[in-house]
């Protein structure tokens, strides 16, 4: 029986979650809202990337990012959360891994938040709510 | 109670609903309520801080809490839900989140500086709310999947 592979398509592109080697790119999800991290593991998940782990709050997603690295490429970070908001945990990780990268995603959309959470070492930041498109764009400049 | 406060709380919840709901949205007459009243039956609440203090509620009925989280997630290809299980929960309480923040984003741009707590949900019949101390101002969304009510009530700092 014949699969998809043996018909591979002139117009499959690259899964934006592999890397070059072919390996996934790997990421942390952080948000208090389980529906989110839902949201986010399915948009990443179709694009080949690794989920490695989701955490429901700051404190929790600081520890995660520990224990786990060097083996995270990408730290997704809500900001509005329990225990720790996602502003202090993104300066946490970063006092940690000056190379990590994370991108903020939040409701908020202040301008202050904004340039803070960036001058802390964010890549990018993402107003919710989300869309497919605007958070693998984002994603891949960030890992560009 | 200031007006200037619910406004941007009732364009926020337009344009979310709108968007994540993908439906059409109408907005019914605002109404002031000051005493204890009662609640729909399920309802979303995030506290407010900065130069005010409040908090603003999201009340709908059991059905159409389920319609609701239902059709958002519907709109990323996810399970409905037929029950006001721990998703759906998790689903409303976002809504509240996304509405709340853009609309604290328009406030902060206008002037006002105004925080927000992560988000709760009650679920129950019977249930009311009294806060004598403030005045709630009310704007009843209507949607194919039922009505919500947001219920904005803030007051200045002493
Ligand atoms: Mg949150």
């Amino acid at each position: 029986m014949k699969t998809k592979q043996d018909f591979p398509s002139i117009n499959e592109r690259e899964a934006a979650g592999k890397k070059p080697d072919g390996s996934s790119y790997t990421v942390m999800v952080v948000d208090d809202s389980m529906f989110v991290t839902k949201q986010i593991g399915q948009i990443l998940t179709s694009e080949g990337f690794e989920v490695v782990g989701s955490a429901a709050n700051g404190e929790e997603g600081v520890e995660m990012y520990k224990e786990k690295y060097p083996n995270v490429d990408l730290v997704t970070m809500d900001i509005t959360m329990p225990k720790m908001d996602g502003v202090t945990a993104l300066e946490k990780i970063m006092e940690f891994d000056k190379n990590a990268r994370v991108i903020m995603i939040s409701a908020l959309g202040k301008q202050d938040l904004v340039k803070k959470s960036l001058l802390l070492g964010a890549k990018n930041y993402i107003v919710k709510p989300l869309d497919r498109k605007k958070v693998l764009e984002r994603i891949l400049s960030s890992l560009g | 109670m200031r007006v200037e406060y619910i406004n941007p709380f009732v364009e926020a919840a337009y344009n979310i609903l709108t968007e994540v709901l993908a439906t059409e949205v109408k907005r019914g007459e605002l109404y002031l309520k000051s005493s204890a009243m009662p609640m729909l039956g399920v309802a979303a609440i995030i506290g407010l801080a900065g130069d005010v203090e409040g908090r603003v509620l999201f009340d709908m009925n059991r059905q159409t809490g389920i319609n609701v989280a239902s059709a958002m997630l519907a709109g990323m290809d996810m399970e409905p839900v037929t029950e006001m299980n721990d998703m759906a929960r998790a689903t409303l309480t976002e809504l509240a989140n996304m509405i709340t923040g853009q609309a604290v984003t328009k406030l902060h741009n206008l002037g006002f500086k105004f925080d927000l707590t992560p988000p709760a949900i009650f679920t129950g019949e019977n249930m009311s709310v009294s806060d004598a101390s403030y005045e709630a101002l009310i704007v009843p969304m209507e949607l194919p999947m039922g009505k919500i009510e947001v219920n904005v009530a803030v007051r200045e700092r002493a």
